[in-house]
């Protein structure tokens, strides 16, 4: 087990020994360790631009895909078994359907030949990931709704004069929570590290990190080491930033 | 199943329509464009896009290619990823759901930070390949190949097995190894006579999963090995977004054959995977 997760670690560990590396060539290990590189990079103003558009697509993301698709998903299993079906069949398309392929559709769809421009704007990531981050959500969350006595609980809650809505908000909502949590996490994480989308749809017009990491592979490999380093940090930061915030949520 | 009122269901339906839409426009509606797109040529129906890849050796050994190294590191992906999630089960649940949540950040890292991970490692000067060299276990190793590819491929196959895999291990109950113990069965007779024949369809669910997601895998071969090599996913960026091969309506056919090859397991593997309590 140690040893499968030493394995997982080491690229991570690679990566950023050599952002900090004087030199590293012929040698197992590098030669000596600078800042030098990091600070070149945080002195870069395409850094700075593109951590903040890569942030406003994911945070986006988050706002957007949970705020449409949670309530699908409950009144699915709630009120409409033959939607909550559909519903199943729809998120495990892209599995299926590789997201090159929806990519090159959404590319040829809203450029502009059918009267809608999105691509080049960070609109067509935030709605193009909704597909690819529902099923995200919606496997968590049935596993929180199948763990509850539904129809129980809504029978005894009209019984005592609660409204749906009442009961959804005071009983069903705080149930799915570690669901909706594992959800936003992967929403995230899925927004932040997406290059195909990112490269085809929006490309130089809104250069998101992965784009960036994109621009400088071919250039020097210290200072990429250093912008990847920097990406993982604001990977790790923000996912810990989502559990934080919405475990605390829970408890309260 | 909850009854409610018709002004009930009328506000519950709107709950559903945003979502219904979205997944209509960037869902269906894409998918349907690719597929008209692939049976045009010049403007006008034909079905010649077909006829060139099924006739060229090029495209054809694209798709084989891509359909070894993907059957490859699905089954290296399985056979590790098994025993880990076995692990895995035994911890604590705070420790379970950290070590998902960092499989899950896993299995997104890729593209360009991983690639660039592996050629420090294994690339012709990195860390690993001078081990190598050292322990005279190899002469050189060319990152940049497609055994290279199934090195890295591996990296995110593996995290995105214990991803699938862990939950259907849900099925093993402790009642079940408890009574296996109780008659006497060793481990190994447990896992061969009862655990393996009640985890075999999720087991091959999860297999057609990670083989459809190194069949869809673009940007980490992209950045590895760029156009040099011949997979289906850099064939279809080329002729995408390439200088040389431009051919719009000849990516969107690949793209309509790729669907083709991953949706008829896929749809068989939903049969496979389906909890047997789904009706609830």
């Amino acid at each position: 087990m140690g040893l499968v997760f030493a394995v997982q670690v080491l690229p991570i560990a690679a990566v950023a020994l050599n952002g900090f590396a004087t030199e590293w060539a012929g040698s197992v290990l590098p030669v000596g360790y600078t800042t030098q590189y990091m600070s070149q990079l945080f002195a870069d103003p395409r850094f700075t631009q593109a951590v903040g558009n890569s942030l406003l697509v994911a945070v986006g993301s988050l706002v957007v895909t949970s705020t449409i698709c949670v309530p699908a998903i409950l009144v699915a299993h709630c009120y409409f078994p033959i939607l909550d079906r559909w519903m199943g069949a729809l998120i495990i398309l892209p599995y299926a359907v590789p997201s090159i392929v929806l990519a090159l559709g959404l590319l040829r769809l809203y450029s502009g030949n059918y009267g809608v421009v999105l691509n080049g704007t960070p609109w067509v990531l935030i709605f193009g990931y909704i597909p690819l981050a529902a099923s995200l959500y919606y496997v968590p969350i049935k596993n929180n709704l199948r763990a509850i006595a539904l129809t129980e609980i809504f029978e005894a809650g009209r019984l005592v004069g609660a409204s749906d809505l009442a009961i959804m908000r005071r009983i069903v909502i705080p149930s799915i929570m570690p669901g909706l949590v594992v959800g936003l996490v992967m929403n995230f994480t899925l927004a932040i590290s997406d290059f195909v989308y990112a490269n085809l749809l929006v490309g130089g017009h809104f250069p998101t990190l992965q784009i960036f990491i994109g621009v400088l592979s071919g250039g020097s490999g210290r200072l990429i080491s250093a912008l990847i380093t920097a990406y993982f940090a604001v990977v790790l930061i923000a996912t810990s930033i989502v559990i934080w915030a919405t475990s605390r949520k829970i408890a309260s | 199943m909850i009854e409610i009122g018709r002004r009930g269901r009328i506000i519950a339906w709107a709950c559903a329509i945003p979502f219904l839409a979205v997944i209509f426009l960037f869902e269906v509606m894409p998918l349907a464009a690719v597929l008209t797109n692939s049976v045009f040529k010049e403007g006008v129906p034909s079905v010649l896009n077909y006829a060139e890849i099924l006739g060229s050796r090029f495209y054809l050994g694209a798709f084989r290619v891509s359909f070894s190294i993907s059957l490859l590191t699905a089954l290296i992906a399985l056979v590790v990823a098994f025993p880990i999630a076995i692990i895995l089960r035994r911890m604590p649940g705070r420790v379970q759901d950290i070590i998902l949540v960092f499989s899950n950040i896993g299995t997104n890292f890729t593209g360009y930070p991983l690639a660039f991970a592996f050629v420090i490692l294994m690339g012709v000067s990195g860390s690993i390949t001078l081990l190598l060299i050292e322990a005279g276990l190899v002469k050189d190793f060319n990152i940049y190949s497609t055994a290279g590819l199934v090195f890295v491929y591996s990296y995110f196959q593996i995290l995105l097995g214990i991803l699938l895999i862990f939950p259907a291990l849900g099925a093993i109950t402790p009642d079940i190894e408890e009574a296996a113990k109780l008659m006497g069965a060793s481990r190994w007779l447990f896992w061969r006579r009862i655990g393996l024949p009640i985890l075999a369809p999720s087991l091959a669910g999860a297999l057609l999963l990670l083989f459809a997601n190194a069949m869809g895998t673009y940007a980490t071969a992209e950045a590895l090995v760029g156009s040099g090599a011949n997979l289906v996913t850099i064939r279809i960026g080329e002729l995408t977004a390439g200088d040389v091969f431009s051919d719009p309506n000849l990516a969107d056919t690949m793209a309509t054959l790729l669907v083709i090859i991953l949706i008829i397991p896929i749809v068989a593997a939903q049969f496979l995977l389906k909890p047997k309590d789904s009706n609830a």
